[in-house]
């Protein structure tokens, strides 16, 4: 580490010097808040009771199929999973646009959201050009953005009854250890690891699952939270794809497969 | 271990438990910071007491995303920084943040003269006033990392940017402050 410079000295002595106004004392507000019924139980309480039997759900991760070192790769997808006994019932999707119902950010353009993230965005081929694309940049999104390619039902897919069209495949980026988005398995719901063109991943399917995002802040985004349906996660180099629909999972590899 | 004093890790795998009054004895000790960080960006004690409060029921709201071991600081400053940016975006102004020097402020050392100290306060005010003049961006990162004294991963957390460019960002705004200084001092 360089030595600091005349400057900078003169600068970190003026710390001790300046007139801050008063801390004030935040903790019986603060207190009081936190102890208070939730204006939103709806929701909270049962975020709570998810984030109470954390280590309950890690424990039940232990048990999970794919063995300890799997777990692992999991926090590698940004992804937390929380096995719950129970899921939250969310509130019915609020009416607008698909990106407010969904989360998914503001609608834009293929090459629009090219151009605002980091990364190639990846297009499978098999589904063709997205009927529709919507970017999520921080604070409200990933540290790095998230990019939504939305597509309508065909008679092959239908139209799901959880996000209102027949697939989106989400796309974002993030160091190691971060986790931006949550997902609440409840028991109906099936965990298995699949590898597309030798990319690891996993497969959720079953009864529909908790999704939820976590900001750039590590605040979880509570107005993400909504059912998913069949969802396969895979990592390509580095690319954390979510191909959501109601699939199965020989149409998420398919689709997931022809990435590109 | 009685009358030990809780370390963080243990406040805070007791608040995730949902211990509340671990959670406030972690007020306790960060709201000082966080006010202050929430200060900064501001420039209202106000909005920063709103901010640092907001800041802190969420993180407590999203504990569960706290991870074991890691640093609390640059966590919860980031929640507190961030809730402190959406108030200047939502009000759609930032207060001009006026630092200064402590009333009857003496510099330290060893009994200087009190012609020496005169200048060195004069000093010290001086460069204050050149950094309470300096953009928005070139304050908020020197004041984070000098004037709170916080590390550069706390600084970056506070302003929401990368570490890499807490350092880029902190360099061009020295240079700036240092032209600004030597033109002072040369006038």
């Amino acid at each position: 580490m360089p030595e600091p410079t005349a400057l900078e000295q003169q600068l970190s002595l003026l710390s001790g010097d300046l007139e801050w106004p008063a801390t004030p004392d935040l903790v019986p507000a603060i207190g009081r808040r936190i102890r208070a019924p939730r204006r939103r139980p709806w929701f909270e309480s049962r975020w709570a009771m998810a984030a109470a039997v954390a280590i309950v759900a890690l424990a039940a991760l232990l048990v999970y199929s794919p063995s300890r070192v799997a777990i692992a790769d999991w926090f590698n997808l940004h992804t937390r999973f929380q096995q719950v006994p129970q899921l939250p019932t969310p509130t019915p999707l609020p009416p607008g646009p698909l990106g407010t119902r969904l989360g998914l950010g503001s609608q834009t353009t293929l090459s629009n959201a090219e151009g605002a993230v980091t990364w190639h965005v990846l297009v499978p081929s098999n589904l063709g050009k997205p009927d529709e694309v919507y970017l999520q940049l921080p604070p409200l999104g990933p540290p790095q953005g998230e990019v939504t390619l939305v597509y309508s039902g065909r008679p092959s897919i239908p139209t799901s009854g959880q996000t209102g069209v027949g697939v989106l495949v989400t796309e974002a980026r993030g160091s190691v250890n971060t986790d931006f988005f949550a997902k609440m398995l409840g028991p109906g719901t099936t965990l298995d690891e699949v590898t597309v063109a030798n990319h690891r991943g996993y497969w959720v399917a079953g009864q529909p699952h908790v999704f939820l995002l976590i900001d750039s802040a590590g605040n979880v985004r509570d107005e993400t939270l909504r059912l998913a349906t069949n969802t396969l996660l895979i990592d390509v180099g580095g690319t954390i794809v979510r191909v959501e629909g109601d699939l199965t999972k020989v149409q998420a590899v398919q689709i997931a497969a022809s990435l590109g | 271990m009685e009358g030990r004093p809780a370390d963080d890790g243990e406040l805070f795998a007791r608040a995730q438990r949902g211990d509340a009054a671990a959670y406030e004895e972690i007020v306790y000790r960060y709201q000082q910071v966080a006010f202050r960080t929430a200060y900064v960006i501001t420039g209202s004690a106000a909005d920063a007491e709103d901010a640092a409060q907001e800041g802190f029921v969420k993180a407590y709201r999203a504990l569960a995303t706290f991870r074991p071991g890691a640093e609390p600081r640059p966590w919860l400053l980031r929640i507190v920084a961030n809730e402190a940016r959406n108030r200047v975006r939502s009000t759609g102004r930032r207060h001009q943040l006026e630092l200064r020097l402590a009333e009857g402020y003496r510099p330290g050392g060893a009994a200087p003269s009190p012609e020496a100290a005169a200048v060195a306060a004069e000093d010290r005010s001086r460069l204050l006033s050149l950094v309470n003049e300096l953009s928005d961006e070139d304050r908020l990162v020197i004041s984070s990392r000098y004037l709170l004294e916080l590390s550069g991963e706390e600084t970056a957390a506070a302003l929401g940017i990368a570490e890499g460019t807490v350092k880029s960002r902190l360099s061009r705004a020295l240079a700036r402050l240092r032209a600004r200084v030597e033109e002072v001092s040369g006038a």
